[in-house]
């Protein structure tokens, strides 16, 4: 069934399933099935998760209902950088969903959705428990019900890691500068930067420095060039601490935002996979007068990401500069990761620029009067961005040290008063905040000797620990995961036993199939396919005289299924055995997906029988086939093509036998050939006493004689008509005369056989009044089988035949015989 | 830069080392102890009366490099005579082969040549092959003698160890062995994630893949 169409039945009306994907949840050791539907109700979008209850999922009821994520417009599922808090009130219908979902802990139950491919999702939950000791972790009952143990090894070792980090990594101690300043046009002061960036006695690990309004000309804004890049980026360089030495490793800009990262050497070899992004939202939303410049890294294996901001201006534009850093939240991506990294996906952030948020519900003159005594701290509640913070709408989950410095906008040019001609209240408008673990703020300050703009620099100084790891821990850890890994693996393999590796039949005869059963019990702790399988070289997975079924099926731990090998010799197949090209014997190869192959030998005692037999070998035989040495019977029939002296050519006393019954008891016969088959039982009989001689008259109904006769034609490996003359038979087959000369080219064996059983056919048609048989009707039944088709398929060599032409040659086959049922061809046969 | 390109250990990212998946196959005479090696290497265990494989085993272990981590998917083969015909189905697509004697049974060794000759006929170009005189635990009744079988390994380019799954002499050693002497350059394998070789297995299917090479993830 469409997996699209079932989940829709579960849905609510008004609920429409878009899209369903197979998905898998890594728990542990495990990975479970899922299937992940995309649900569209009204516009509003959410993920809905279920659970296959039976494998092979068939219907609705085959799942349930295990989780329900409603996706915002940004496909944010992150509730820190999301904009609305808690439950999201217009997903009530999503959260209908949740009292159904046994695997609903909370809302936030799921760190991360990482749609990487929508074809096989993988979702990352919280360990309940760590397997890696406790074998009880691993969940038997739910594998048993189909669970997958491991089947991603990749995300397994990534996720089984992670939760060991710990024990491999070492924690370092890293000195990170970070320095941020709106120098609003101006070029770097003649005395350069060391008080702002050197003014620790210690030199930091790693800087990032910040810079926005670094050129504000039309020019840097239209064209994204600007000259100031050279002059502040030699500034900063000649202002780095001089105690080390530092390498730039990434330097980003947009329009007037520019960003640096500069490591000290001795590290340079550790900082890897670097990340340099914009994105504007100034004019229009896309430009970049406003936005954000970041880098991301890794130091040894902490990510750290660096976002240099400029939001929206003035007052009243809070909610645009709220809005500024959504947009840069969900916007900015490192696409050169698969899947790309977004600024979330990092273990340590650094947020910093010129933020914009001011000072409010103060007049400006009491604000500076407050800022001049020194009581600055009593503005911190005015703060815009405080105040954002707290009411979750910008910058959730980040961390500010206290603001101990005088609010660095605006200043007058070169002075430390404030700018009076705007009449702006000031503000502390540069900011840096970080979020992530290992972070200890030491220092956050403002540099108001640097005057040359109308912000004042201002700079922050952290130690972070930075995660490194002991390969030598790493190198164990990992060999007990791939262990522990192996070991379920193996442990989790498909097992099944077979009741018996052998199948040996009682003797094969001609038309009497047998039967065994073959048992295969699932002893496994997972379900498995099986289906046995063809060999190479092989067309099929089993000689044409078995058949097995079923030959492929689903067995869960602890089933059992019987399978029914049945062998038949028919007279397609009994020739190939007669001739001993093939023996009653077989490998087959059952094979457990995702496993081992089985092999089970079939074999039996091939009694031969003159059914099959060659018309060259028949014509030879003056005794009935059990009294031939098998040996001599091999013989006669690995050689057909020696020439048969004219006293061998006559008809076989099989079908003498047979004709001769016929004649005599049977051409009153109502519908001879036509109304019965013949009893099966009857037929055996008939073959026994044609393969021992004995009783001398054959047994049977002459129906089951008529049967038999047309049994042994359709047997013989080169029909009554030799192949190499059928094309042109069916040439000539409107036209008499050309069908007699053809006839009386085959080799006189086949000839004699082929006038005897005409001459035979016309007597029987002398007595239609009472048998009533039509010579069209024995025409084509005995076309079919004197001309019968090679054994085989398109496949094999034998031309491919649309079914119009396969009539088409039926009705020839027909039309050839026909003619020598209603026209007198005694004289042509010859002596 | 990007982050598939890592080798080195990272935990937290998405790259752990490569793991590269190797189709093995182990081939020889019946009762040289081919699939005691197996559970020697994969379990740690030892049977003395170790049942006769009929059909193909199959077992999953993992060998960790320097650089790279080495998964195995190795195919345990019959060794009675009359599943010979069966034997391609599973050193077709394989990058490596073990071939097994007993260094108790002179027959063995002579068998174990031929197996060499017939991969290096109908085998990948290739597949990495190592010879294993096992059983040399029972030293006192060897008829293979060492230099013996050292001088045609080296003769045909095999890798060669004597090797004991009761005693676990040269197991490890000689999975090791041909983990190191893999080519680890391929590219990224057809299954993707290394571990969701589930129609990786299906030997069937084997034949369409690229003979040679890793599939290397990440």
């Amino acid at each position: 069934m469409d997996p699209t169409a079932l989940i829709q039945g579960k849905l609510r009306p008004g609920e429409k399933a878009i899209v369903v994907a197979d998905a898998g949840i890594v728990q542990d050791w495990v990975k479970s099935p899922r299937l992940i539907a995309l649900v569209e109700k009204q516009s509003e979008h959410a993920l809905i998760i279920f659970s296959p209850q039976n494998i092979p999922v068939t219907c609705s009821n085959d799942v349930s209902f295990s989780n329900a994520i409603p996706i915002d417009h940004e496909f944010h599922c992150d509730p820190a950088f999301s904009k609305r808090k808690g439950p999201i009130p217009d997903f009530c219908w999503v959260q209908d969903y949740w009292p159904l979902c046994p695997e609903m802990d909370s809302s936030s139950a799921y760190d991360a959705v990482s749609v990487n491919d929508i074809a096989a999702i993988d979702l990352c939950d919280d360990a309940k428990g760590d397997g890696l000791d406790s074998d009880g972790a691993v969940r038997r009952r739910a594998i048993a019900m189909g669970e997958a143990p491991i089947a991603a090894r990749e995300s397994v070792v990534r996720y089984q890691m992670a939760q060991r980090e710990g024990a491999f990594t070492d924690i370092h101690n890293f000195r990170i500068f970070v320095g941020t300043w709106n120098v609003n046009g101006n070029s770097p002061p003649a005395s350069g930067l060391l008080e702002w960036l050197a003014c620790d006695s210690e030199p930091p690990d790693l800087y990032a420095i910040a810079f926005q309004e670094l050129d504000l000309s039309k020019e840097a804004f239209l064209f994204n060039d600007t000259p100031k890049e050279d002059e502040w980026t030699r500034a900063v360089i000649t202002s780095l601490h001089p105690k080390a030495r530092y390498r730039k490793k990434k330097q980003v800009r947009l329009v007037g935002m520019l960003l640096f990262v500069f490591v000290q050497e001795r590290h340079d070899a550790y900082v890897t996979s670097l990340g340099g992004e914009v994105v504007g939202t100034g004019i229009m939303g896309k430009m970049g007068n406003k936005g954000g410049v970041s880098i991301r890294m890794e130091i040894h294996s902490t990510s750290l990401c660096f976002v240099n901001s400029h939001l929206a201006a003035h007052v009243e534009e809070c909610e645009r500069r709220n809005q500024d850093f959504h947009d840069i939240c969900s916007r900015l991506s490192f696409s050169n990761f698969m899947p790309p990294k977004t600024i979330k996906h990092h273990d340590q952030i650094f947020w910093f620029g010129d933020l914009n948020y001011r000072i409010v519900g103060i007049e400006s003159n009491a604000a500076k009067a407050k800022i001049d005594a020194g009581n600055w701290s009593e503005l911190w509640s005015k703060d815009q961005l405080k105040q954002q913070q707290k009411d979750g709408k910008s910058f959730m989950g980040f961390n500010e040290a206290p603001l101990d410095f005088k609010p660095t906008y605006q200043y007058a040019n070169n002075s430390d008063e404030w700018d009076n001609e705007k009449g702006r209240a000031p503000a502390w408008t540069d900011r840096i905040l970080w979020k992530g673990d290992h972070i200890e703020n030491t220092k956050y300050r403002s540099h108001p000797t640097l005057r040359s703009s109308d912000h004042r620099p201002v700079s922050a100084l952290f130690n972070v620990g930075v995660k490194v790891i002991d390969p030598v821990r790493y190198r164990k850890i990992y060999e007990e995961v791939m262990k522990q890994l192996d070991k379920l693996e193996n442990e989790f393999l498909p097992q099944v036993t077979v009741d018996k590796l052998e199948i040996i039949y009682d003797v094969v005869k001609f038309l009497e199939p047998q039967s065994k059963t073959l048992t295969i019990a699932n002893t496994g702790q997972v379900p498995v396919q099986f289906e046995f399988i063809k060999k190479l070289n092989d067309s099929y997975f089993c000689k044409p005289w078995l058949s097995i079924n079923p030959y492929a099926d689903f067995l869960k731990p602890g089933e059992k299924r019987d399978i029914e090998l049945r062998l038949k010799v028919d007279p397609t197949t009994v020739a190939r055995l007669n001739s001993g090209q093939e023996q009653v014997y077989d490998i087959l190869v059952l094979h457990l997906e995702g496993g081992k192959d089985l092999f089970i030998t079939v074999q039996g005692d091939y009694q031969r029988t003159c059914f099959g037999l060659s018309l060259h070998t028949l014509v030879q035989l003056k005794v009935p086939v059990s009294e031939v040495p098998t040996g001599k019977l091999l013989e006669l029939e690995a050689d057909r093509e020696s020439e048969i002296s004219a006293c061998n050519a006559g008809v076989p006393k099989e079908i003498w036998l047979m004709v001769d019954r016929l004649y005599n008891e049977g051409l009153d016969e109502d519908e001879l050939f036509f109304a019965k088959q013949g009893l099966d039982v009857e037929i055996r009989a008939i073959r026994d006493a044609l393969d021992t001689g004995t009783p001398a008259v054959l047994p049977g109904n002459v129906t089951s004689v008529a049967g038999a006769l047309l049994l042994f034609l359709e047997s013989l490996p080169e029909p009554v008509v030799p192949y190499r003359f059928h094309q042109q038979c069916l040439d000539s087959s409107s036209n008499y005369i050309a069908c007699m000369r053809v006839a009386a080219a085959f080799p006189d064996h086949h000839r004699n056989l082929f006038f005897y059983i005409c001459a035979f056919l016309k007597e029987a048609l002398l007595h239609t009044s009472k048998n009533g048989l039509d010579p069209r009707a024995l025409a084509t039944l005995f076309g079919a089988i004197m001309l019968k088709e090679p054994v085989g398929s398109p496949g094999q060599g034998l031309p491919a035949r649309t079914e119009q032409a396969m009539k088409a040659r039926e009705r020839q086959k027909a039309n050839f015989v026909y003619h020598f049922l209603v026209n007198d061809f005694v004289d042509a046969t010859g002596p | 830069m990007a982050a598939r390109g890592n080798t080195g250990p990272k935990p937290n990212g998405s790259a752990q080392g490569k793991i590269c998946q190797f189709k093995l196959v182990l081939l020889g005479e019946s009762a040289v102890g081919k699939s005691s090696l197996v559970l020697r290497f994969v379990k740690g265990q030892f049977h003395e009366y170790q049942e006769s494989t009929i059909g193909a085993a199959f077992m999953t272990q993992t060998v960790c490099l320097d650089d790279t981590t080495v998964k195995f998917e190795i195919w345990d083969t019959a060794g009675q005579e009359r599943y010979h015909s069966l034997a391609p189905m599973y050193y077709r697509g394989a990058q490596a082969a073990i071939v097994v004697y007993d260094i108790s049974n002179q027959d063995t060794f002579g068998r174990a040549k031929g197996w060499v000759k017939e991969l290096q006929r109908q085998a990948s170009p290739t597949i990495v092959i190592a010879l294993a005189g096992n059983k040399s635990d029972l030293a006192s009744k060897r008829m293979v003698e060492y230099d013996e079988a050292q001088t045609y390994a080296e003769e045909h380019g095999l890798l060669f160890m004597e090797t004991s799954a009761k005693t676990a002499m040269n197991v490890n050693d000689i999975f090791l062995a041909i983990a190191k002497k893999l080519p680890k350059s391929g590219g990224p394998g057809p299954g993707g994630d290394a571990g969701s070789s589930a129609t990786g297995r299906r030997i069937t299917e084997a034949d369409n893949q690229p003979s040679s090479g890793a599939s290397c993830c990440k």
